[in-house]
């Protein structure tokens, strides 16, 4: 009786405190971090979208999820390059100085633009790095 | 560039590729390895490199405040994310196997879908999910 009692209030949580990673969250996982390893960048350009589309985490979710990923991905690939020798530390701290800041300053102006303008104009930006990279060595 | 004058025009950079990263949730090491390779003038390894070791205190930052403001399960995060660091560990261990200038030609590609997505995104009418 007593168990019984104790099995709804359990399903009532709302959620396990100990959540367990899934096989989806490996795969998501192993993904984006072959990705930021291969690429240099975070990994969350693929792991965001296969979190909300695949996974069914909410935008936010996914975000957060993403971002704490990339803390042990990057650490794991920076490893990997620091023994090969290509890390540059100066140019990386002087760099990581801006972006924290300016992390803090673009999340404050999000409420204040249009999305769809900003999109489109850093989009066709990017096409236009895409093409320099190819074209200038 | 040298000395300061480089180090003023990193930190500068930084602020902009935050701010960036901020607004779309992009920004990071998609313009970072760029203006490393294009304007300090690094190798695509070392780009790519230095990129990641801006990205790990950023994404602390940006974790710690998500947390601060009671946003995703931090734990989970992390154990995520150790499981992705085998794929890292892969993926660093290809791109070392590659030359610089194909590997620079396939960055450009990525650089290149993330510009078209970003695109297609902010011209698509109707009402936003996110």
């Amino acid at each position: 009786m007593r168990a019984q009692a104790s099995l709804p209030r359990r399903a009532e949580r709302p959620g396990p405190a100990v959540p367990r990673l899934d096989s989806q969250l490996v795969v998501i996982g192993v993904v984006g971090g072959v990705l930021s390893g291969l690429l240099g960048v975070g990994g969350g350009i693929v792991m965001v979208p296969l979190l909300v589309l695949w996974a069914h985490y909410g935008q936010r979710d996914a975000h957060a999820a993403s971002l704490g990923a990339i803390i042990p991905i990057s650490i794991a690939g920076i490893a990997i390059y620091g023994i090969a020798g290509e890390v540059r530390v100066g140019p990386a701290i002087a760099l990581a100085g801006g972006s924290i800041f300016g992390a803090q300053l673009g999340t404050g102006m999000l409420a204040r633009l249009d999305e769809r303008v900003l999109k489109t104009v850093f989009g066709v930006f990017l096409l236009a790095v895409a093409v320099l990279m190819v074209v200038r060595r | 560039m040298t000395g300061t004058t480089l180090y003023l025009a990193l930190a500068a950079f930084g602020v902009l590729a935050g701010v960036a990263s901020g607004l779309l949730g992009v920004g990071g090491g998609t313009l970072l390895v760029p203006f490393l390779t294009l304007a300090v003038g690094l190798s695509q390894h070392e780009a790519e490199a230095t990129s990641l070791l801006v990205i790990l205190p950023t994404a602390i930052a940006g974790t710690l405040a998500l947390r601060r403001r009671g946003v995703g399960n931090a734990g989970l995060a992390i154990r995520f994310g150790v499981v992705g660091s085998v794929g890292a560990v892969l993926g660093v261990l290809l791109a070392l196997a590659l030359p610089a200038a194909t590997l620079r030609i396939v960055f450009a590609g990525f650089v290149a879908i993330v510009g078209v997505k970003l695109v297609r995104d902010g011209l698509r009418r109707g009402v936003r999910l996110s």
